[in-house]
């Protein structure tokens, strides 16, 4: 199938699938009592976004990378959606981690090796088992009252449904042709110009497909971005006193409150 | 150094109190007690310049001979000090209007080019001395003298003395110019000035609620008569293409003829008659009325006692209100023209005397009786100056003298009962006095004889020259052997010129009431006015002066106890001394040289053909004589009948009036009529204004106040304080710039 | 790497990262759950992170990748300064609720408070409960002690 589709077709079926989208996430998020023929409309709905945008998305070379990068970014994508419209903040977070995980294969079919794997061990294996750390604290048993509405859900599905949609057909006007937008030519641009001009190929050094990528990446790291590196390093260090520090002091008051408390209690 | 001719000395005359009242004003502080010595010595200075000019200006005057061979000359003598303002080319008369008509005729005769051709618009700072201002100028410094000596005495401790004087000297300053001026414009200037001099001395006591009322009833009361005389000025100007009295001669070489200049007294056509003349003196009227308190307004002046009673002598007896006086005999050339409003200022004249007179007769208050008395004098004046012959002007100014110098006499004789008795002037609270101030009821009896035209005190002769000029015009054959005596006399300038030249231009309505017998009935009301002025003079005198002693409480006395004498101070009684002597002499000696008239009638508005054709021959009229003092002795006999010897707390004669007593009382209700008619409806005008402005304008200013309140209050109600809403907001705002960025940079 | 395919690629990874970008913002505006609003940042920042790797490897130079490891960085020091706070934020007010925070609002708007909440889906456990002694306070929402439990 070539690019060169009809021109207003992959428009049209993106801005239905956006809404599409939209109107799934405003009947899924919790308002109210939990109705199961609501949420089916909007799992229905949400499917057929879904849809949309798969017909719309470009073709890659070769079936096994199509069926690759099509189930990691499906994982990701309805993990994400499952996340925010989970009802328990425990099942919201299983579900992000499952996000993650497809958040990593995109990143691995993307090239990014030591960064997808990167993420599971930070963001699942340490973040998240922060968030549930939180959650066992101040988790009320049962169900509270705030995770059973939303604050202007339609309001924000709509802004989340112009904001994709902006974004959809921007990315969807993409070209390798140069400056058909905004005049700014873009290294790939520039680059290609090159190309076509002397022609030589990308510096392998320099390329993140090329082998030895996390040796290559380390050296990339430490070479131009060292100070950068010990800066991000620096942060963690302050961030880490810090948590230390608000909490200590956090805990001396509330201590000091401990007299206060009784009469406050229900 | 130049000489000093009478012109030159003239300007010191307003200038000397000037300076006067610039250096109390300036050291009235430091000087304390001592503040009236600037303002005395400038107000002395003038008096003395005045006598001067007043010897220098008769020096001029040709004498009389026996029957007279040729008309009087004309004397003046104009200064000029600067040019105002001046315009050339400010208007253009159309043609065939009165003002491109009346043109000079000396010059036309000469170059041929009309005055009518010249517009400029020039206001020049010129005096001119005649013998009617030398006349006033007199009058007015040498009162305005007495005056300011009384006050060291009455004024003595006030805390305003400074303030006082330089006002008195202020006021002399402007008054001064205003009888020098020879300009219309100059002498609404002065004018003017003089209205707001008598407000500042009616409200001296400002702090008392009464004076600061009174002084305001007189200013915007005044105001009305200044109206008119602004209307008038614009209506001269339009008219007689000029507003100086005198001749002048403009850039291009043309002779300006002055509106009461010799070129145009001297042309027969010279002045507007039908009517516009009638407006423009129906104007002046009103702007004498205004000054002179004359009906309809003429309620300022009773109110106007509440100021110091040497302010009141001084203006609102002696000078001030006298100004209409001599403005309309300043104007008779122009009024000459215009028979139907002589008419009306006679009408008007008598009618205030009359009704000024029956409602004095029930007052209580010494000086309201005095004010009264004041407004039908002044009534009379105008009476006579409405007969439009040199007999009725001469008269008036004659009257006018003689009323300075006996009203003046007895407004400080009850400054003086005012100040013993403690501020205390109602008549009913003290009486006898003449046992224990005998300085001043002595002194007060004289002015009041002179006041009631008893012989041979000032009063008599020039109340019988007044009454000798409506009998005139009331009876015209009993005189006219006297015209044709003077008819014989006269050149081309004959009697009946003035008959044709009025017939000659278009006849006003009020030309019709020109007849013998509407001045027979203004004889008679002018002489039971005499009757009554005599009897509620010496009512006055009687309640005051005589009965049985009676002191009230606060009344300051000096002496043993049991001799106490309520006498007044030196500085008080000299005055007092002085002016009655000129009361009693004053009238024998001007009637019998007759000199006066023969000064007066060198003025050059009254060397106008129109009014110098009508003089008579000086007479003693004894039928006149007889008929007045017959009214003045019924007048007495009356009121003492009913107060001679009483006590003046007792029954009054005024039960016998019934319910006249409460009309005369309210004043015929003049100031009632007043407050429904232009008080109340002003009031509620000013009410409805105050609402517009307060509702409707600041109720727009405040709606649109309100409307930022509005909107912030509709829009405050999203601070909500839920950061996820806040958050909302924002991502929205960034949305859109973000959606337009992307339409704008779509290919 | 300006071929079709490379494109291709470029705009599908770009379009998985917007689509969870557009996620994450929804959540963080609609959920009142703090955990869950954290975790829909995080959402956002994983979004971020895809783009940033497309499109390095579309112009095939290290750029994305080194701003991703930065952006890895700080979100995990971010994640434990806000739960720190979160705690802050329950030990005042004893739950999680975003809402939960408005005297910041103006003085003429009154408290936003929940109508018409749905009943608890689960019932609560049937724990032995002794009986009330005494009178209960009036709940004061305003109060910073104030808690739904202990």
């Amino acid at each position: 199938m070539t690019p060169a589709l009809d021109p207003l077709l992959p428009g049209g079926i993106l801005a239905g699938g956006v809404l599409a989208a939209a109107a799934s996430l405003w009947l899924l998020l919790p308002n109210g009592p939990d109705r199961v023929g609501t949420r089916r409309l909007g799992m229905l709905l949400g499917l057929l976004a879904l849809g949309a945008f798969i017909v719309t998305g470009r073709r890659l070379g070769g079936f096994g990378e199509e069926a690759v990068f099509l189930i990691v970014s499906l994982v990701a994508v309805v993990a994400a959606a499952a996340t925010i419209v989970s009802r328990s903040p425990v099942y919201a977070a299983i579900w992000f981690a499952l996000s993650l995980c497809g958040v990593a294969g995109v990143l691995l079919v993307l090239g990014a090796q030591f960064l997808g794997v990167a993420t599971i061990i930070v963001y699942a294996g340490a973040i998240l088992v922060m968030f549930l750390f939180v959650l066992m604290l101040a988790q009320p048993a049962g169900l509270a009252p705030y995770d059973r509405v939303s604050n202007e859900p339609f309001l924000s599905a709509l802004a989340g449904a112009v904001l994709l949609g902006v974004l959809s057909l921007s990315i969807g006007r993409l070209s390798a042709a140069p400056s058909a937008c905004c005049g700014l030519p873009s290294r790939a641009q520039a680059t290609a110009d090159a190309a076509a001009a002397a022609a030589p190929p990308v510096a392998a050094a320099v390329d993140p497909l090329a082998e030895n990528h996390v040796a290559r990446l380390g050296g990339e790291l430490f070479g131009r971005h060292l100070v950068a590196v010990e800066a991000a390093g620096v942060l963690l260090l302050v961030a880490l006193i810090g948590a230390i520090a608000v909490v200590a002091r956090g805990e001396g008051a509330h201590a000091s409150m401990g007299d206060d408390a009784g009469r406050a209690v229900r | 150094m130049q000489d000093l001719s009478p012109a030159t000395l003239l300007v010191l005359v307003p200038l000397l109190p000037l300076v006067g009242a610039i250096f109390t004003v300036l050291l009235g502080r430091v000087l304390g007690g001592r503040a009236h010595l600037p303002a005395m010595a400038g107000i002395a200075g003038a008096a003395a310049v005045a006598i001067l000019l007043l010897a220098a200006t008769a020096r001029d005057v040709s004498p009389a001979h026996g029957p007279r061979a040729e008309p009087i000359r004309p004397v003046e003598m104009i200064a000029t000090l600067w040019n105002w303002a001046s315009f050339d080319d400010a208007y253009a008369p159309p043609p065939g209007s009165p003002a491109a008509a009346v043109r000079s005729v000396a010059d036309a005769a000469a170059q041929g080019r009309t005055a009518g051709d010249v517009r400029g618009f020039s206001i020049p700072v010129a005096l001119r001395l005649d013998p009617l201002t030398a006349t006033m100028l007199t009058i007015i410094t040498c009162v305005g003298l007495l005056v300011a000596i009384y006050s060291t005495g009455y004024m003595h401790g006030d805390p305003g003395y400074p303030r006082f004087f330089a006002l008195v000297a202020m006021f002399v300053f402007s008054m001064s110019m205003l009888v020098a001026a020879s300009n219309f414009l100059l002498v609404y200037v002065f004018w003017e000035a003089v209205g707001a001099c008598s407000y500042l001395l009616i409200g001296f006591w400002f702090t008392k609620p009464e004076a600061a009322r009174a002084a305001k009833k007189a200013f915007l009361v005044n105001r009305v008569g200044d109206f008119g005389l602004a209307i008038a000025v614009f209506l001269l100007w339009m008219t007689y293409g000029t507003l100086d009295f005198h001749d002048t001669i403009s850039p291009q070489g043309v002779i300006m003829p002055g509106i009461l200049g010799q070129t145009r007294l001297a042309d027969a056509a010279g002045y507007a008659g039908g009517a516009v003349g009638t407006a423009i003196c129906l104007l002046l009227l009103l702007a004498a009325c205004g000054k002179s308190a004359q009906l309809p307004l003429h309620v300022w002046l009773p109110d106007a006692m509440e100021g110091p009673t040497p302010a009141s002598a001084l203006i609102h007896a002696a000078t001030m209100v006298t100004a209409g006086i001599y403005l309309v005999a300043r104007c008779a050339p122009l009024f000459a023209a215009c028979p139907g409003a002589l008419t009306a200022v006679s009408i008007v004249g008598a009618t205030t005397a009359l009704v000024a007179a029956l409602i004095g007769t029930v007052q209580n208050d010494l000086k309201r009786v005095l004010a009264y008395s004041t407004i039908s004098q002044l009534g009379y004046m105008f009476a006579s100056l409405g007969t439009g012959t040199l007999l009725g002007f001469t008269a008036a100014i004659f009257h006018l003298l003689t009323h300075a110098c006996f009203k003046a006499l007895l407004f400080l004789g009850a400054g003086s009962v005012m100040h013993s008795m403690g501020g205390v002037i109602d008549m009913r609270r003290f009486g006898g006095l003449r046992r224990v101030m005998p300085v001043t009821a002595a002194t007060f009896l004289v002015g009041a004889l002179a006041l009631a035209g008893v012989a041979p005190f000032a009063g008599f002769f020039s109340k019988d020259e007044i009454l000798a000029a409506l009998h005139a015009k009331g009876w015209p054959s009993a005189h006219d052997s006297h015209h044709a005596v003077v008819a014989a006399a006269e050149g081309p300038l004959r009697l009946a010129a003035f008959a044709t030249d009025t017939g000659a231009r278009d006849a006003v309505g009020l030309d019709a009431l020109d007849r013998p017998e509407t001045w027979r009935l203004l004889f008679w009301m002018s002489l039971a006015t005499a009757g009554l002025t005599a009897f509620y003079t010496f009512r006055a005198v009687f309640m005051t002066f005589t009965g049985p002693t009676r002191v009230p409480s606060g009344a300051h006395g000096h002496g043993e106890h049991g001799h106490e004498s309520y006498e007044s101070p030196a500085p008080m009684t000299l005055p007092l001394i002085v002016l009655a002597v000129a009361s009693a002499a004053v009238g024998w000696l001007l009637f019998a040289t007759n000199w006066l008239s023969h000064f007066l009638s060198a003025t050059p508005s009254l060397t106008a053909p129109a009014v110098a054709s009508t003089a008579v021959p000086h007479a003693f009229h004894l039928d006149l004589a007889i008929q007045g003092t017959l009214a003045a002795a019924i007048g007495i006999v009356v009121a003492a009948i009913g107060h001679l010897g009483r006590r003046s707390d007792g029954p009054q004669m005024e039960r016998f009036l019934g319910p006249l007593q409460t009309l005369f009382a309210n004043k015929f209700y003049f100031d009632q009529i007043y407050a429904a008619l232009v008080v109340r409806p002003l009031e509620a005008l000013a009410l409805v204004a105050a609402l517009v402005d307060r509702h409707v304008i600041d109720g727009a200013v405040d709606a649109i106040a309100r409307i930022p309140v509005a909107a912030g209050g509709i829009i405050r109600r999203s601070q909500s304080g839920l950061m996820q809403r806040y958050a909302l907001a924002g991502v929205m705002g960034v949305l859109t710039i973000v959606v337009l960025l992307a339409w704008q940079l779509r290919g | 790497m300006n071929s079709p395919q490379s494109l291709a690629m470029l705009q599908n990874a770009l379009t998985v990262g917007a689509i969870l970008f557009s996620l994450g913002l929804v959540g963080i505006l609609t959920r009142r759950n703090l955990i869950v609003m954290f975790l829909a940042a995080e959402m956002m920042l994983q979004g971020i992170s895809v783009s940033l790797v497309a499109w390095s490897r579309h112009h095939g130079d290290w750029g994305g990748h080194v701003l991703v490891i930065f952006v890895l960085t700080v979100a995990a020091c971010e994640a434990a300064v806000a739960l720190v706070f979160v705690l802050q934020a329950f030990s005042r007010t004893g739950r999680l609720d975003a809402a939960a925070w408005q005297s910041l609002r103006e003085a003429t708007v009154g408290r936003t408070v929940d109508r018409g909440l749905p009943a608890a889906d689960a019932a609560p456990p049937p724990f032995p409960t002794l009986t009330q002694a005494g009178v209960l306070p009036a709940p004061n929402e305003d109060e910073p002690l104030q808690r739904e439990h202990v």
